[in-house]
């Protein structure tokens, strides 16, 4: 073997050697990941609830005997005060409109902060950036006495207008709009374009990976939403599926087997809904990385 | 023409007016917390209610478990409680003192007012006024769970009653006995899983305190300090950090469920009434169920749990007493809760709930209730005296110096009073 042929062949050893440890630290990440995942699925396929219990902590929390569906018929005749499937369709109407509403205003709100001449812009800006570390939290308790008086209480605006404008995505939206070519602002307002017009025929067909990054994370945290509709609701009228999987929680007991139900029903419209962005997602973290 | 167009207008109007007048109804609105089983049964039973007395809507509004005092806080802040409240007994000292409470004797009817066990009578009393202001059907205690399999193995003596408890040394003597047999990897579980977010630790261990001769707080000076910082509850303590250190209690990542998960790992539990259910559905005649070990000179258990009240807010008290009274006596509702293992708070609802009768398997619990029941503090620093000793708790399970854990948290308990300036008149003023 000639030293030529040793040196050849040494990168190509430790080529596949790093290989061999990046595919075992995914599988192992992607098993960390999906494994809470597929042993909530497996659960919902249990029938005993105190059973589900009892195979916690051990590899049987991953096996089913006897999988059957009767947990999802179960919640599918949930004995609430609406049927499970309004809570679901009371959750994707608040997800839907919040979501709408928050990408037309967070946008416009970072498209003007970036391009517009808003007298002290800079200091607005620092403003936003300072509002958005302020917890949810401490300031749910004002927000609910404003709501109230403002007679919102048990309506889906109350769970909607609150959250349509934030401080994280006005920001995201700016950071995006910053980034794009200052001739395109220019040859719009050359042409006549008004600033409505260049926001919305101009930046936003351009703002794909912006758009589903704010979808997603918004979507997300609107879905997720809990505490505030319990506060702010008092009948069911309105409320959203995660209120209804709380039921499952009692004081005495808690019923793991149609909570594990409910639970892969509330996760499939977030997932389908991060899938149908994911690519625009991915692809807008990895551009603010090379950016950044 | 215009007369005869105005004639109608006001013709049309007046029926308007006499139509809402006549579908006009007295809302009640009633704020509850559970699981489906009781959301479906009080829906129903509101309908029942209803249907009997055309004129009256009773609205219910569900509150989760876990998020049932922030939506009561909400309720406060917002000036939106409702009619009547479910509440947690030992809060109730604060909710009275807050001005949230009606007295209650006088909107519900006297058979259920003579049919109370002296606990839930206590549960639902005000110290000051010594009226009541709650009433529920059941109430609550915690016993002690076996698996017989393992106690037949080292030999354990069974206590059939209140008086024939295991002592502190026996019940050490088990642990460490239990603690080397095979199959059990944790002697007892204290149901540390429950964490500290949850009432169980004071519920659960208060009475630990009671029976070393020592308390949460004096009750008659409300003070902690020289009380709950006292030798008796610091030897308690210590005692269960011990347990903890020697690795026989379940740690608190492991769950509520090692007394009957696979294997059976934990031999002990010292449990609700609620436990009975899951644990005799998994070990069938295998569990052994027990009254809490004496440790000092006397036997000690807790009591108290989710109870009705009318709001101060409400304009119809008597409709509310009225539904309230309707719910108490609902057939299918005490049914519901027989099935749910519901520990009996009124003496037809015991009559009625052969788990708990005399032979029943939690007879003892019930034994428990009437001879050795330590209410908690009904004092209105309870939020804070019960917050104080959780995280106290805690930190000596983790490792802490009992002395200085709970000496913290008597000062932290005895500023919140000083801060309310004693919550007069609990101060004597």
């Amino acid at each position: 073997m000639s030293d030529l042929a040793l040196f050849s062949r040494k990168p190509t050893m430790s080529v596949n050697g790093y290989r061999v440890v990046q595919s075992i630290s995914v599988f192992v990440i992607a098993l960390v990941v999906i494994s809470p995942l597929f042993m909530l699925f497996i659960a919902s396929l249990k029938d005993d609830r105190f059973q589900i219990l009892a195979d916690m902590g051990s590899f049987r929390a991953f096996w089913v005997d006897n999988p059957t569906l009767s947990n999802f018929r179960e919640v599918g005749n949930f004995a609430g005060e609406l049927a499970f499937g309004r809570y679901l369709g009371n959750s994707l109407f608040i997800l839907g409109s919040t979501v709408s509403l928050g990408l037309v205003i967070n946008s416009m709100a970072g498209f003007i902060l970036a391009w517009g001449s808003l007298p002290g812009r800079a200091v607005i800006l620092s403003l936003i950036i300072a509002l958005y570390v302020i917890p949810q939290e401490s300031i749910i308790m004002p927000l609910l006495i404003i709501v109230s008086r403002a007679g919102l209480s048990d309506t889906f605006t109350a769970q909607i207008l609150p959250f349509v404008a934030s401080p994280l995505y006005t920001f995201l939206f700016y950071q995006f709009f910053a980034q794009l070519p200052k001739e395109l602002y220019e040859a719009a307002s050359i042409d006549g374009a008004s600033i409505f017009r260049t926001w919305w025929s101009i930046f936003m067909p351009l703002s794909l990976p912006a758009l589903a990054t704010v979808s997603i994370l918004m979507g997300i945290e609107t879905w997720n939403q809990y505490l505030w509709p319990i506060l702010i609701t008092q009948t069911d009228y309105a409320r959203p599926i995660s209120v209804a999987i709380a039921t499952f929680f009692g004081q005495d007991s808690i019923y793991w087997d149609r909570a594990m139900a409910a639970s892969v029903l509330m996760m499939i419209p977030i997932l389908v809904f991060y899938l149908a962005f994911q690519r625009w997602f991915i692809s807008s973290f990895v551009g603010s990385a090379v950016k950044g | 023409m215009g007369n005869r167009l105005l004639s109608t207008l006001v013709a049309t109007t007046a029926l308007m007016a006499l139509a809402t007048a006549a579908d006009a109804k007295t809302v009640v609105r009633m704020m509850h917390q559970g699981d489906p089983g009781w959301v479906a049964l009080y829906g129903k039973v509101a309908e029942r209610f209803e249907a009997a007395n055309p004129d009256v809507d009773i609205e219910l509004i569900y509150a989760p478990h876990d998020a049932y005092n922030e939506k009561f806080s909400s309720a406060v802040m917002s000036k939106q409680l409702p009619d009547i409240i479910e509440l947690d007994a030992p809060f109730l000292a604060n909710y009275v003192w807050s001005g949230y409470l009606k007295p209650i004797k006088s909107y519900i009817d006297q058979d259920l007012l003579d049919d109370m066990t002296a606990s839930n009578v206590a549960q639902g009393t005000y110290p000051i006024d010594k009226d009541l202001y709650a009433i529920g059907l059941t109430d609550s205690s915690v016993v002690l769970y076996g698996n017989k399999k393992y106690l037949e193995k080292i030999g354990a003596r069974i206590p059939k009653s209140v008086d024939d408890a295991w002592t502190r040394a026996e019940f050490e003597d088990y642990l460490a006995k239990l603690a080397k047999v095979d199959g059990v990897k944790w002697p007892i579980d204290t149901f540390r899983g429950y964490g500290i977010k949850t009432e169980w630790v004071t519920y659960a261990y208060q009475p630990i305190l009671n029976s070393f001769g020592c308390d949460l707080i004096d009750r008659t000076t409300w003070t902690a300090t020289g009380t709950l910082d006292s030798q008796p509850c610091v030897d308690a303590l210590t005692m269960m950090q011990t347990w903890v250190k020697n690795g026989w209690v379940v740690p608190m990542s492991s769950g509520t469920n090692q007394f009957y998960a696979d294997g059976e790992p934990a031999a002990l539990a010292w449990g609700g009434h609620w436990f009975y259910a899951e644990a005799a559905a998994k070990l069938k005649d295998d569990v052994v169920v027990m009254p809490l070990p004496k440790f000092g000179d006397k036997s000690a258990s807790p009591d108290g749990t989710w109870i009705w009240a009318i709001t101060t807010q409400s304009e119809h008290p008597d409709i509310a007493g009225k539904f309230l009274s309707f719910l108490l006596k609902d057939k299918d509702y005490r049914d519901f809760a027989v099935s749910q293992s519901a520990y009996p708070g009124l003496k037809s609802f015991a009559a009625q709930s052969p788990l708990y009768a005399e032979g029943g398997p939690m007879a003892v619990a019930f034994e428990q209730a009437s001879k050795v029941a330590v209410p908690r503090p009904p004092h209105p620093a309870y939020p804070t005296i019960t917050s104080a000793f959780m995280q106290a708790v805690d930190q000596i399970f983790n490792g802490e110096d009992a002395q200085k854990a709970l000496t913290a948290a008597a000062e932290k308990i005895d500023e919140d009073i000083a801060d309310n300036d004693g919550y007069p008149p609990f101060d004597g003023n």
